[in-house]
């Protein structure tokens, strides 16, 4: 019952959020400088003609008006069609106003569909191996705060926050790939090129992982129910499984729900730096080529998965710990 | 042959020679059935003779000479499983009920968990078998529900029953419980002791009763012992230990338990036409929670209901209850923290929720606020002298030189050395960080001063020192006192007025000795029996104590709100919600049987005059 009614409610809270989200994305980037219809025509295109597609596609609207034709049709699942590039995958940006081998327009939905799941891998494949890296790391740490574990786990993780992930993505795919030749490096052609980018998002991600587990598990280890229960009986492995590793986990998750937001921003730059088809290589390549539709596709989807990634991470903090409430 | 036996056991704080020694030369036994009580002050070395009982030393803790055998075995040379096989055997109860379980399992599963630890022949379903069936026996109500709930839907006496049954229920032949009724209301802590003497009956299970309170190890143990500074000081038979105690240590805490019925002096009297300086007007406070379950919806919590009554100019007034009676409601809504929302407060006539501004401020300075805890309430990095600036400097006074002064004399009033003034708060006592509490409060020399639970963090010699003053700036300064507190032995020494409050209401309104000797409810009749004291109880236990704990605020019962644990409801109280009625004049109580004129005991005690 509970479950329920905490969906209903945060499902209802999502829905206002990417409203809200989709309508500061769409005004501002109508206010912002940048003619899209200059770019799709071609720099030689004649004004009027530009003016003409701008009014046919509805470009010289108000504002509001153009919101509601779009969410109109966002609500029946159509994103619209990408203002640049055309459904057979070539890029048009800056090719002449009359090129015949344009074509029809790809929809944002399919452009985003196809990029969606190469980042959902990246993302999976880095958070295994930050999660798996930093409980090793962290939970050693918080058992033994003072002594060793704890040091190595702060060193680590100071180094790790220290390291710029485009730096680091470079440095790794000078090694792996080009020296040594172990692991792939640019664009994606199987699994194995998941890998090295995955490496460089953990590295990014675990420091702040590693430094809440550390901080909960010990804190954990000095909560009563910790020493009164090697007195009634409960051997140390097994308060330390059953027990202080369900509580440190809490704090694990909600910060789980943040860091994936700077997952996606950091997915970005690195799928940039090793031409990873995924979500971050085609949002930069949208906001290049100022392809609106896109741009607020990208925007619309990405919100939607923080939202229920929280809800995920809330409803899962919320049956460890029957005390929290959201 | 004795079951558990101490042989000489030092324990100190650290390995070096100068390390300073918490129990010296301690040696105790305890027959199998038997209930040996422990009494001692705070920081006498109780709760770490309890740990060196059950194998429970942590470091800095360091046993440097003697042994703990158990059936003539030495605890302590055991090898860690063999230990651990042993707590089936061995078994301890804390004063902290609500730490000492994961809170995020149901107890009832953790308790399990433990059983078959320490015996894993028996099966999962054997032991949740077990631990319902004692779950009911330490009158835990549905018990087989209760099972799945999780600690923090447990109230503080409930938790610690749970703990109870933790302990017994692999059928250990030692409990060591060290002082487990001191969080509990003293009507459930009756309650717990009862229990543990049952349960011992029942289970052939022989407990070390630690306790800081002389009284309740005298209602639980056959034979104590007395620990002073970490030595034992003194070992009889409780009643004898009680009648004639032979060590001067003993004495003192004989002589400082407080006394209700007996040898107290009888309080100055007031004249009755004393200007009114507080007055509740129907006052309520409902609190908004929001449901857990159902679209968001709320509970409405209705923390104090209705209450009315006049404090005058003068008196030490007392609010008493036990906890979730609404005490520290009624205290947030006098001192103007929250506004009622119902009803009113006058102060001096003036109704505080207008009060705005400069009004507003003036206000602020007549009534001032000593809190309960004396850590928490003072910031930590700034030193006594500027906290006790503070106020002066909010209400407009800038005067270096004057400052200093006025300061300087409240601390001397209270009793803190002027050195203090540029000290830090780091190194000083709870009755000491009390004073500065106090001297904060007095500085605007208020008229009213609200004392929240202030003496319930020190122990009895502090408590009756800051007692003294108290009386001494009231007599100087014609201070009025609100106390709120759950100690009834304090309110019966100092306290002219009582109100007793249960569930947001309050249910009597009386004089001091009227309240102690003539009560008019029946609930207030049940707090003073289970009242800890060495005296023959006025009132006994088997007539008027309560069983279980109030009911929720959430759903209050229609009718009288007591009637679920009276002993005395009848047909009428179903219905109709009793009110404050007047008996004697100046006394109100809230019951049926004072408008019925129905006597709450049938042969009232001689010396029942007012």
């Amino acid at each position: 019952m509970f479950t329920l009614n905490f969906l209903i409610r945060r499902l209802a809270q999502g829905v206002v959020i990417i409203f809200l989200v989709s309508f500061l994305i769409f005004t501002l980037l109508r206010v912002v400088p940048g003619d899209p219809v200059r770019l799709m025509a071609g720099g030689m295109a004649p004004e009027a003609l530009i003016e003409k597609i701008a009014k046919d596609m509805g470009l010289r609207d108000p504002i509001i008006v153009q919101f509601g034709r779009y969410m109109g049709s966002v609500v029946r699942g159509d994103l619209g069609q990408s203002f640049v590039r055309p459904a057979n995958g070539a890029s048009t940006g800056g090719s002449s106003f009359n090129d015949s081998t344009r074509g029809e327009r790809a929809e944002v939905l399919t452009l985003i569909l196809e990029a969606l799941p190469m980042t959902l891998q990246l993302a999976a494949m880095t958070l295994a191996i930050s999660l798996v890296f930093s409980a090793i790391i962290g939970i050693a740490g918080g058992l033994y705060p003072g002594r060793w574990p704890d040091k190595v786990a702060f060193y680590i993780s100071s180094i790790f926050i220290s390291l710029p992930n485009f730096w680091l993505g470079i440095v790794l795919a000078l090694l792996f790939s080009v020296k040594l030749g172990w692991l792939p490096a640019i664009g994606y052609n199987g699994f194995a090129y998941t890998i090295l980018p995955a490496i460089v998002l953990a590295v990014e991600m675990s420091p702040v992982l590693i430094r809440t587990l550390v901080g909960s598990v010990s804190s954990q280890m000095t909560e009563a129910y910790v020493s009164v229960g090697r007195v009634r009986g409960l051997g140390r492995t097994r308060i330390i499984a059953n027990h202080v590793l369900r509580n440190a986990s809490v704090p694990l998750f909600n910060l789980l729900g943040i860091q994936f937001s700077s997952l996606l921003g950091g997915v970005i730059i690195v799928e940039y730096i090793f031409d990873y088809p995924g979500l971050g290589l085609l949002t930069i390549n949208a906001v290049l080529q100022r392809d609106f539709p896109l741009i607020q596709g990208i925007a619309i989807v990405t919100s939607a998965i923080f939202v229920l990634i929280n809800i995920v991470v809330d409803l899962v903090a919320t049956s460890i710990d029957p005390r929290l409430e959201y | 042959m004795a079951l558990l036996e101490l042989r000489n056991v030092t324990v100190a704080l650290g390995r070096s020679d100068t390390a300073k020694v918490i129990l010296e030369d301690v040696s105790l036994s305890l027959a199998p059935k038997e209930i040996v009580g422990v009494v001692g002050a705070s920081a006498s070395g109780k709760t770490v003779l309890s740990r060196t009982a059950v194998n429970w030393l942590d470091p800095p803790l360091v046993r440097r000479s003697g042994s703990v055998l158990f059936e003539g075995r030495d605890i302590y040379g055991m090898k860690e499983t063999e230990m651990r096989g042993l707590r089936q055997r061995i078994s301890y109860v804390g004063a902290n009920p609500m730490g000492a379980m994961d809170p995020t399992l149901p107890v009832g599963a953790q308790i399990v968990e433990k059983m078959r630890a320490v015996m894993p022949d028996v099966s999962r379903r054997q032991a949740q078998e077990r631990v319902i069936e004692l779950l009911a026996a330490v009158r835990i109500p549905s018990a087989s529900s209760r099972f799945h709930d999780y600690p923090s839907q447990f109230s503080g006496g409930m938790m610690q029953r749970a703990l109870i049954v933790d302990a017994l229920v692999t059928n250990p032949a030692v409990l060591v419980a060290d002082n487990v009724t001191q969080p509990l209301d003293v009507t459930v802590a009756a309650q717990v002791i009862r229990l543990i003497k049952e349960l011992t009956d029942q289970f052939n299970t022989a407990v070390l009763f630690i306790s800081s309170s002389l009284p309740m190890v005298r209602e639980a143990s056959t034979r104590t012992l007395v620990i002073d500074r970490g030595r034992i000081v003194e070992e009889q038979a409780t009643e004898a230990l009680v009648a004639r105690p032979s060590h001067p240590y003993t004495r003192e805490l004989v002589s400082q338990t407080p006394k209700i019925w007996r040898g107290t002096e009888t309080l100055p009297a007031l004249p009755e036409d004393r200007e009114v300086v507080l007055s509740l007007r129907d006052a309520s406070q409902t609190y908004r929670v929001k449901k857990r379950s159902g679209l968001g919806g709320v509970n409405l919590v209705r923390a104090v209901r209705n209450v009315t009554f006049d404090v005058r100019r003068g008196d030490s007034f007392a609010i008493v209850g036990e906890s979730g009676c609404g005490k520290s409601t009624l205290m947030r809504l006098l001192s103007r923290l929250e506004l009622p929302s119902s009803g009113q407060i006058l102060c001096e006539g003036k109704d505080i929720a207008t009060l705005r501004g400069r009004d507003l401020l003036d206000f602020r300075a007549r009534l001032q606020l000593v809190l309960q805890d004396p850590f928490g309430s003072l910031p930590p990095r700034t030193s006594i002298g500027r906290m006790l600036e503070e106020p002066l400097r909010t209400h407009g006074w800038r005067d270096r030189e004057k400052l200093r002064a006025r300061v300087l004399k409240v601390m001397g009033e209270v009793g803190l050395a002027a050195e203090l003034y540029n000290e830090l708060p780091l190194g000083l006592s709870a009755g000491q960080r009390q004073r500065v509490n106090v001297a904060r409060a007095l500085v605007l020399e208020p008229s009213i001063l609200i004392m929240d639970e202030t003496l319930s963090a020190l122990d009895q010699a502090e408590q009756f020192k800051l007692l003294d003053l108290f009386q001494k700036l009231q007599q100087e300064y014609n201070l009025t006192y609100i106390f709120i507190s759950h100690d009834l032995a304090m309110v019966r020494k100092v306290c002219n007025r009582v109100a007793v409050m249960y569930l947001g209401e309050v249910f009597e309104l009386a004089g001091n000795e009227r309240l102690f000797f003539d009560p008019g409810h029946p609930y207030t009749m049940a707090l003073l029996s289970a009242m800890p004291t060495l005296e023959d109880k006025r009132y006994k236990p088997e007539d008027c104590l309560l069983e279980g704990e109030p009911p929720s605020p959430l759903s209050i019962p229609t009718g009288c709100s007591f009637k679920s644990r009276c002993p005395r409801a009848m047909e009428v109280c179903n219905g109709v919600q009793p009110v404050l009625t007047v008996r004697h004049e100046h006394d109100f109580a809230a019951c049926h049987l004072v408008k019925a004129e129905i006597p709450l005991i049938e042969d009232s005690v001689e010396g029942a005059s007012a």
